[in-house]
């Protein structure tokens, strides 16, 4: 559209003479970027008005209801960068650090602290408990030398006491099972010696008193631990008591049996 | 804006927002300070209600400081602001279910506060009519002039806050002066 055409369009719009054609014109030309707003100058006069209007005041309410909601907000930023903070790797990893350094540090000084107290103490139970179970033992070596059969009954009960009998005390109950006069305290120090049958030199011991016992009561018992404890080695002397003419038949049934169980 | 301190002036719009986005939320402070007063003209003009306009303001400014991230300070501040009050008015009519503002009923509401107003307040005949005539605009005419009345002018930055061409906004803008042009004569020839 030439100038001089826009020029006129625009003059009978400011003239208020415009059509709604013209108007339509105008619209497109406004939107082509073509004209202007201002160009239209009643338009003009009114936006400029419009800019003057009077503006209305808020109360004071608003400004305290934000500075209010800015506070809160500022302490719930400050709450949360805490706790992240404190829970960021970059500050916790130290702090993680810290304190298992501080923990071994303690649980080492605690370990190199109460070790020596520990071990001496150690030492010193296991010290009196050695110096206890040699008075045992030394206590029932001197019983069994007893002429009252029940101080060497006592003597022989004395080594369940014991957690583990020497090789001196397994050798005194045999020598007591093979020599005591006493038939009851044979039988008590043969059930004395039950734990230690695992021990070779007590088992084989153990197998060639069953031909020195002449007491049919201890036969049988030493023919009844060969069975529970399948000493198979001691069915050539458990022969010998069949052999025996003195043995008695119900001893000599007992001891079959047992063959039989360890053949 | 002529009514902020010189103080406020030294530092841009968009430097405070972005200390605010950075977690410096007494900058909002300034913003606020700097802007309550056209926004809460803004929607005083639109629904001539002072406490929903003064809600409506602290709504803004709390978006403002919740989505303070969202801002990049690639566009004005003043323009997102808008942006966000324009939302924050349609969603809380659409909550409300008073999009139906320009009903018979809200329109003589607002006659009858124009009748009151014109004794209380002292101001010259242009200035008042000119309020009743912007009173009595369709919503998104009076919408588009109040934009163009606090955006001083700048089509462009308009139409960002409305999604629409510089040139729509022109001629929407001019179709709005158009309407109140005439509902302002009609106005004068009554008084």
């Amino acid at each position: 559209m030439e100038k001089q055409r826009i020029d006129e369009l625009i003059a009978r719009y400011n003239a208020g003479l415009a059509t709604s054609a013209d108007q339509k014109q105008l619209e497109h030309l406004l939107e082509q970027g073509i004209i202007q707003v201002h160009q239209l100058q009643e338009l003009t006069a009114l936006e400029d008005q419009l800019v003057k209007l009077n503006e209305p005041v808020s109360s004071k309410n608003l400004d305290e209801q934000f500075y209010s909601m800015l506070k809160m907000e500022k302490q719930a930023m400050i709450t949360t960068s805490a706790w992240r903070n404190f829970f960021a790797w970059p500050q916790l990893l130290p702090k993680i650090a810290i304190a298992s350094v501080t923990l071994i540090i303690g649980l080492a000084a605690g370990y190199f602290m109460r070790s020596p107290a520990t071990v001496k103490g150690d030492q010193q139970i296991a010290d009196l408990s050695q110096q206890v179970s040699d008075l045992q033992e030394m206590m029932m070596l001197s019983l069994l030398e007893k002429e009252s059969v029940t101080e060497r009954l006592k003597a022989v009960s004395l080594t369940d006491q014991m957690d583990q009998a020497s090789h001196k005390v397994t050798s005194a109950l045999l020598e007591t099972l093979n020599n005591d006069e006493n038939v009851n305290v044979r039988l008590a120090a043969l059930e004395a010696l039950r734990p230690y049958i695992k021990d070779s030199q007590v088992r084989e011991a153990l197998v060639r008193s069953i031909a020195a016992q002449e007491s049919p009561l201890v036969q049988v018992a030493l023919a009844e631990v060969m069975a529970q404890s399948q000493v198979k080695s001691s069915v050539k002397e458990l022969k010998k008591i069949l052999q025996n003419e003195k043995t008695p038949s119900d001893v000599k049934k007992r001891v079959q049996e047992t063959i039989e169980v360890l053949t | 804006m002529k009514t902020l301190q010189p103080e406020l002036d030294a530092l841009t719009d968009n430097a405070l927002m972005l200390k605010v986005k950075d977690g410096d939320l007494d900058k909002l402070g300034l913003l606020f300070e700097r802007y309550k007063k056209p926004l809460f003209g803004f929607y005083y003009h639109m629904n001539k209600d002072a406490d929903l306009s003064e809600d409506l303001v602290q709504n803004v400014f709390y978006r403002i400081m919740k989505y303070r991230y969202l801002f990049r300070g690639e566009g004005d501040f003043k323009t997102w602001m808008f942006h966000i009050a324009r939302n924050v008015n349609h969603d809380h009519f659409r909550k409300n279910k008073l999009n139906a503002k320009d009903s018979l009923e809200t329109w003589q509401e607002r006659l009858g506060t124009d009748e009151n107003r014109s004794t209380e307040i002292q101001q010259d005949e242009t200035m008042h009519l000119l309020s009743m005539a912007m009173d009595r605009l369709p919503e998104d005419k009076r919408e588009i002039l109040l934009l163009s009345k606090y955006q001083e002018k700048k089509y462009k930055e308009i139409g960002e806050i409305l999604g629409c061409s510089e040139g729509a906004v022109k001629v929407k803008v001019f179709r709005a002066l158009q309407e109140l042009k005439e509902v302002y004569q009609k106005l004068e020839m009554r008084y």
